[in-house]
């Protein structure tokens, strides 16, 4: 079962007359979906996303976590329960207890989880007089007396229990995602790329069905599309995003002064790696405050402990964004190592970071 | 091509039973197949290097550089002239694609798929592909064993794909190619930053002549597209 991260905004779970409840919980999916494109809408006040592909590229739970909180923080000035488990039931239940489980804690979790659990108030009580208190003691019973004993939808509930289903029947509303897409007015034709494409030949359709096929195999971030946006340098312009995941066309026709000018990179790091360039005393090279470099490079030294000589740089380019707000500083440097190898180099927060190679 | 999957005597010689057709009713029947068609297009500079200014399907190329010394530009360079005219194109094992550079190669990227990071199954992932794309761009993360390799040639063959790997010294491809590219070196033009670079190929491959020899390119050039030189 795939570990969900599951949040729980509980004043969004009722709905509110003035319809402002699925507007808002709209907003938290719009935000959401910023950070991760396999947001899943489960009902009002409730969404789970797949954490492994987030947590990879935020550099851990935690970093997704943070954003998750800031970002609903942000849109709605609301508190948000965060919780981790494998499967839909145990994630919801994480949520509501504020709960993180790695892999292999849910089963131990889940069957700690108090009979009411469930959501059955009849088998809640009848539980209590036969001395089952927890999911675990449910679960131990064999499914055979189960049957014999109880309704179909006990019987559900009993392999729920027992971790063969991962969700509650009517844990999800079925009738969310059709609300959702009226209040966006607009009907979306499933997920895949139909506007995207525009029309659709053949041809299109053969590379869709392919990549279907190793999306299968390799997950939801196995194949990628490419999309470009404005911005100034190669690492901001260029977007990879799942193939399949909702597209929003962006047109890159706006002047971005300051734009980096010549070849871009063929080669643009998702995960920037950060390394360290020399002078030829071997002493570290740093971007000065008035965007110079200390030293003449002469070194670049990658963290893994491999060192290759500088023949040639080029920059620093300094770029100051959005000065107003958070204050971004970045410069960028070419360099042209003595392999016959260029790259391209980022230095931000006090560090220089490998950004692009020109292979 | 032995066993050939485009041979209409080779897929009716089971068919005894059929009656037989007057040889006018054949001719007409028989698909008019152009020497075209059966070409994945290439732009310049790599239209002139290449026999029929194409890739030919079912064909295997390889582009084989040092790491860093241009062979990736070179490689996704091959896609552009085939995804403006509509084909579709998938790359597999280029862990971070810079689209940016790719787009001013000419590649149009609507039609490209990347497959970043297929860990263990890249050669899986790449059948996968086979039957969805016209042109799939191959690193093998390690060697390529030679069963592998073979079995993934005979599939492109068979599908009429073309197969571009892209190999290092380390790491070459294990069997002869219809067509190769090797980088054997590569020149930065700077001014102030990096302008363009000079790349030096030596072109070869079996069959047809290809234009063998060694050619130099400029790739990318100051607009960061292919040029000849």
């Amino acid at each position: 079962m795939e570990r969900l991260l599951a949040l729980w905004v509980e004043p969004l779970s009722e709905e509110r007359p003035d319809g402002s409840t699925l507007r808002d919980y709209l907003r938290v999916l719009d935000v959401l979906g910023a950070l991760c494109p396999f947001v899943e809408p489960i009902r009002l006040g409730l969404c789970t996303l797949p954490i492994r592909g987030p947590s990879r590229f935020f550099g851990g739970d935690e970093a997704v976590f943070a954003a998750v909180r800031q970002s609903v923080c942000d849109v709605l000035g609301l508190e948000v329960f965060l919780g981790v488990a494998e499967g839909l039931f145990c994630a919801e239940l994480a949520a509501r207890q504020e709960v993180v489980l790695s892999v292999g804690q849910t089963t131990a979790f889940r069957r700690s989880q108090p009979l009411a659990a469930l959501g059955h108030k009849e088998l809640a009580t009848t539980g209590r007089r036969l001395g089952l208190y927890t999911v675990g003691d449910f679960a131990d019973l064999k499914s055979a007396s189960v049957a014999e004993r109880f309704s179909a939808t006990v019987r559900v509930l009993h392999r729920v229990a027992r971790g063969e289903l991962a969700e509650l029947p009517g844990q999800r509303d079925t009738r969310l995602a059709a609300r959702l897409r009226s209040a966006r007015g607009e009907d979306v034709v499933g997920d895949e790329q139909v506007g995207f494409f525009g029309q659709r030949s053949a041809g299109d359709d053969r590379a869709q069905a392919a990549a279907h096929r190793v999306r299968h195999r390799l997950g939801p971030e196995g194949v990628l599309v490419a999309r470009l946006r404005g911005g100034r340098v190669p690492e901001d312009r260029a977007s990879l995003a799942p193939w399949g995941s909702p597209s929003r066309e962006v047109r890159d026709d706006a002047p971005w002064p300051g734009r980096l000018v010549g070849p871009s990179p063929i080669t643009s790091l998702h995960q920037p790696v950060a390394l360290d360039l020399r002078d030829e005393h071997g002493e570290p090279v740093r971007m000065g405050a008035r965007g110079s470099l200390s030293a003449t490079p002469t070194s670049l030294v990658l963290l893994r402990g491999s060192r290759r000589g500088i023949v040639w740089f080029a920059g620093p380019w300094p770029l100051v964004e959005r000065w107003w707000a958070s204050g971004r500083r970045r410069a960028h440097l070419q360099v042209l190592l003595d392999s016959g190898e260029a790259m391209l180099l980022s230095a931000e927060g006090g560090r220089w970071w490998l950004v692009g190679i020109y292979d | 091509m032995t066993g050939s999957g485009y041979s209409y005597e080779h897929m009716f010689a089971f068919s005894t039973s059929r009656p037989r057709l007057s040889d006018d009713l054949v001719a007409t029947l028989r698909p008019v197949t152009l020497a075209k068609s059966r070409m994945v297009p290439l732009s310049e500079p790599w239209a002139s290097l290449t026999p029929g200014g194409g890739l030919r399907r079912g064909s295997t190329v390889v582009v084989h550089a040092q790491p860093g010394l241009g062979g990736l530009s070179v490689a996704l360079s091959l896609l552009s002239e085939a995804s403006d005219k509509g084909h579709w194109s998938a790359v597999v094992g280029v862990d971070d694609p810079g689209v940016v550079a790719m787009s001013d190669l000419g590649v149009d990227l609507r039609r490209v798929l990347f497959v970043p990071r297929p860990r263990g199954a890249w050669a899986e992932a790449a059948a996968d592909l086979l039957d969805g794309v016209d042109l799939l761009i191959v690193r093998p993360p390690s060697r390529c064993a030679h069963g592998a390799a073979r079995k993934l040639m005979d599939r492109v063959r068979e599908r009429g794909t073309v197969l571009i790997a892209l190999t290092e010294p380390a790491a070459p491809w294990p069997l002869p190619v219809d067509l190769s590219f090797h980088l054997t070196s590569s020149r930065w033009i700077m001014s102030s930053r990096l302008d363009a670079r000079y790349v030096t190929l030596l072109v070869g491959g079996r069959g047809e002549a290809a234009r063998r020899g060694e050619h130099v390119v400029m790739v990318p050039d100051r607009q960061g597209r292919a040029v000849a030189q």
